[in-house]
């Protein structure tokens, strides 16, 4: 067995998998889990990324990131990946984007250290 | 102006009884909010769509409700010939409920009968009937019902409480990128004359998943 079952099952492919016992966990969507989804719908409705290939995008994180990301923050990720590989984006401009988002949060008046 | 109000500023009538950390206005985002704000950003910039798309979807999901399914449920309870055309198209169906469906997915209505009961999964991902019944529950989303409803929908099925006789087959619809599944429970005696709209009161998210029937306690009991 060993590598064989990586080959037949890709990390998504979880039905008939043994599993432990259902939690019934529900929360309400953070803001930005919100946007998120919005974001999904919305690059969906201008054939920019489609569902599958939003769910291919997610599986090809691979099962540690699949492990270790929540539920939108492998979406999140997952997008980014995807806009690279069309050359809509690159990691340069995302890189430099998120510098300037953080940048906004991070004026003297709100720094908290002491 | 911030986005961070933008599920609030909504009318509908929603459940907002959790708890959830206050928002302020200059609480440091975490990296994958900055990273979505950052994404959707530069596409806006790129004019890949507008800024005002993003807010007006939030409110076309906070409006999804399973509110919405229950209607459909009770309709379908009580009207025979709107059942029929459920059954043969469940898109067409909720349609004609003026339920607009904002993704392209088509919709397959399972009928529990006392012979057959039906329970929905998504194994790969999370596929839901978001338009009729909101966004999914954790739980639907994550391994354990993932992984098991396919092979031990009874095991899975009591964990919800629910106890399916041995001679009632059940059926396990595994959801698509695009054919979703609604369940169309049964329903509960003793309910013959409540009124579509207390019908639809009775039909809960759960049952229309599948994990749950819907039950009718009479006061008087």
């Amino acid at each position: 067995m060993g590598s064989e079952a990586l080959v037949r099952k890709l990390p998504n492919d979880i039905g008939g998998d043994a599993a432990g016992k259902i939690e019934r966990v529900e929360h309400e969507l953070l803001p930005w889990e919100k946007r998120c989804h919005a974001l999904a719908d919305v690059l969906d409705f201008h054939k920019i990324i489609n569902t599958e290939e939003k769910r291919r995008g997610v599986e090809s994180l691979g099962s540690e990131m699949i492990g270790k990301l929540s539920y939108y923050e492998r979406w999140i990720v997952a997008f980014a990946n995807i806009l690279f590989q069309k050359g809509i984006l690159t990691p340069g401009e995302l890189a430099v984007k998120m510098q300037e988002v953080e940048a906004r949060y991070t004026t003297p008046e709100t720094s908290h250290h002491g | 102006m911030s986005d961070h109000d933008s599920s609030h500023d909504h009318d509908h009538d929603h459940d907002h009884d959790h708890p959830h950390a206050p928002i302020t206005a200059d609480e440091k985002p975490g990296y994958y909010d900055v990273m979505e704000t950052a994404v959707r950003e530069l596409l806006v910039e790129r004019k890949l769509f507008g800024p005002d798309e993003i807010r007006r979807q939030i409110e076309v999901l906070d409006s999804r409700t399973p509110a919405l399914g229950a209607k459909v449920v009770a309709r379908a309870w009580t009207d025979p010939d709107f059942k029929s055309r459920l059954l043969a198209n469940g898109r067409s169906g909720c349609e004609e409920m003026g339920i607009t469906f904002y993704d392209d997915t088509q919709l397959i209505v399972l009928e529990n009968t006392p012979d057959v009961h039906n329970l929905i999964v998504c194994t790969l991902c999370s596929c839901y009937p978001r338009p009729v019944l909101g966004l999914p529950p954790d739980w639907y989303k994550l391994k354990p019902y993932r992984a098991r409803a396919v092979y031990e929908p009874r095991a899975v099925l009591e964990e919800f409480g629910t106890h399916i006789p041995d001679d009632v087959e059940i059926r396990v619809s595994d959801s698509t990128a695009v054919i979703r599944y609604l369940v169309l429970p049964m329903r509960p005696e003793g309910t013959e004359a409540l009124s579509e709209q207390q019908l639809a009161d009775l039909v809960t998210r759960d049952a229309m998943i599948g994990v749950i029937p819907v039950s009718y306690l009479k006061e008087a009991a």
